[in-house]
């Protein structure tokens, strides 16, 4: 095994990943190129490079109304999702209740239930009961979505967890929400981060759940930009997909800063034998 | 909060058995739309481009997934590994709409991969990759594929290194450790990536959307249509449809799963 030069097939796996990390980036990396284009077509290589496209961007109101409300509901869904997700899953894992069961299929819905489905049946179930296009419709519906991953995510969090500090706490005399506070929260903190940032970007991205929901005029970014690509495929998309990508490799960065001494992503990789 | 969902698909439930007649919904007890998938070839090949779209999606990002999760598993260098991981995880975090959108501008006929093929000499004339099947396979395993990549990564995380070292020491040759120790222990992982991607792929709708470009019809899109043109029945008849369809894959899943795992 102590060969100078690496076997043919460890080669190839490694082309084949390189191969792989093309793929995966070539499309964001081919957004940001066309986002500099100077023509209203697509051509590769682009013909001429200008920023008339973030110009235009810069008129469109439409989007910078959209891009606001997009991120005003997630924030709102997110905080709701952590409230409830964290206490069910502090609940789930503490107690073994009788619901349990009913919970996991919860948990399970997002995998079950095709996105377009519930949305549609949200839809129509918001127009019966007269709620259709109002705004808590629209959060209860993004509450809806991201909660289940909240919950999976702190459930995961609480494996680690150590109950006999909980105990101590309560028998040192803190009441049970100080206990909650003060011992357990830190302690579940990373799963909690991971769980608001997941919900976050999945409540931000959400089209097929909320398409029906938003008053035209009033939509979403993500929807905005789909109905945009619908009509036109001119650059102006690709700008603003750009900033987007620009957000995301931000929060790469935090998180990898953050992540600084564990691995890529701490869920799964716990119970890993170091490497030699 | 299961009320939640238990409402919507009552309302589903009450929908689908109305009518929609002359642009009108008709509020009368019948199975007439019902009847119309089950009868109407039309339907039958939606459901069945449907059925066969999310098949060589889930298929395919397997046969990408796989090998990278297995590289990601295999690498001795922590530093690439995370950085490595990252890349894999990171398309999340942008929007399925910003991701199709770039599909679209890469597969088009002037567009990237057109152009490195023809001036690799590979093709003459351009291929038709976009608003087709494959424009819409191409960019929908890249959407699915971190989510391929983790479940099978964290099996293999899972498997006792002294199992793949006892089976070397023994005199297997890669190929067989590979395919007697490895493959068969990192199964309950391909199931879950499996499920995950087939069921997703069968509720997508924005990729193809923009890559299909209303010649690929898949049920999602009929169903977005239909709700546009308030022809409910037809909607309420083509979520459960899907529904229906993504709980067979589930519990298909869940038995392989079971069976995996023994």
């Amino acid at each position: 095994m102590t060969r100078n030069w690496p076997h043919i097939r460890h080669i190839a796996l490694a082309l084949f990943c390189a191969a792989g990390a093309i793929y995966i980036v070539a499309p964001l990396a081919i957004v940001v190129l066309n986002s500099f284009s100077s023509t209203a077509y697509n051509v590769f290589p682009p013909e001429g490079y200008s920023l008339r496209w973030y110009e235009n961007l810069a008129q469109q109101g439409a989007f910078l109304g959209a891009a606001v409300r997009s991120v005003i509901l997630a924030t709102l869904a997110t905080a709701i999702a952590l409230v409830i997700g964290t206490l069910s899953a502090y609940a789930l894992v503490k107690y073994r209740l009788r619901g349990r069961d009913i919970v996991k299929a919860f948990l399970m819905a997002p995998v079950v239930l095709p996105s377009i489905v519930l949305g549609v049946a949200l839809f129509i179930f918001f127009v019966r009961v007269g709620i259709a296009y109002s705004y808590p419709g629209l959060l209860l519906t993004h509450v809806l979505v991201v909660t289940p991953f909240v919950i999976a995510i702190t459930a995961a969090g609480f494996s680690n967890f150590d109950w006999s500090t909980e105990e101590a706490a309560m028998d040192l005399g803190a009441g049970p929400i100080r206990t909650f506070f003060r011992v357990v929260l830190p302690q579940i903190r990373a799963g909690v981060l991971t769980a608001g940032l997941f919900a976050w970007i999945t409540s931000f991205d959400q089209v097929e759940t909320t398409l029906f929901l938003v008053r035209p005029g009033d939509n979403t970014l993500p929807i905005e930009m789909f109905l945009y690509l619908q009509k036109w495929q001119d650059p102006t998309i690709a700008a603003l997909s750009s900033l987007l990508i620009l957000l995301a490799v931000a929060i790469v960065i935090v998180m990898s800063i953050a992540g600084r001494n564990r691995t890529p992503d701490g869920l799964v990789m716990q119970g890993k034998e170091p490497s030699k | 909060m299961t009320f939640l969902f238990v409402l919507p698909i009552g309302a589903f439930l009450e929908y689908s058995v109305y009518s929609y007649e002359r642009g009108r919904l008709v509020e009368d007890f019948t199975f007439k739309t019902y009847l119309l998938f089950l009868t109407d070839p039309y339907y039958h090949a939606i459901i069945f481009d449907t059925l066969k779209m999310a098949a060589i999606t889930s298929f395919v990002s397997l046969i990408i997934g796989y090998p990278l999760a297995y590289g990601l598993w295999r690498c001795r260098w922590p530093a690439l590994q995370r950085w490595y991981g990252l890349i894999i995880f990171s398309p999340i975090l942008v929007s399925v709409v910003v991701r199709s959108y770039g599909w679209s501008v890469l597969l088009s006929d002037q567009g990237a991969v057109n152009w490195t093929l023809m001036k690799l000499g590979v093709i003459r004339e351009p291929l038709e990759l976009v608003y087709n099947l494959t424009g819409v396979v191409i960019s929908l395993c890249h959407v699915f594929l971190p989510l391929v990549v983790f479940p099978i990564f964290s099996s293999l995380v899972r498997i006792d290194p002294a199992l793949r070292e006892a089976a070397m020491d023994l005199g297997a040759g890669w190929w067989t450790t590979f395919r007697r120790v490895i493959f068969p222990q990192s199964l309950p992982g391909v199931v879950s990536a499996l499920q995950i991607s087939f069921t997703l792929a069968l509720g997508a709708l924005v990729t193809p959307a923009v890559l299909g470009g209303g010649r690929v019809l898949v049920l999602p899109l009929q169903v977005y249509r239909a709700t546009s043109d308030i022809n409910w029945p037809v909607a309420s008849v083509g979520g459960l449809v899907l529904l229906v369809m993504a709980l067979i894959t589930v519990a298909l899943c869940n038995r392989l799963l079971a069976y995996s795992e023994s």
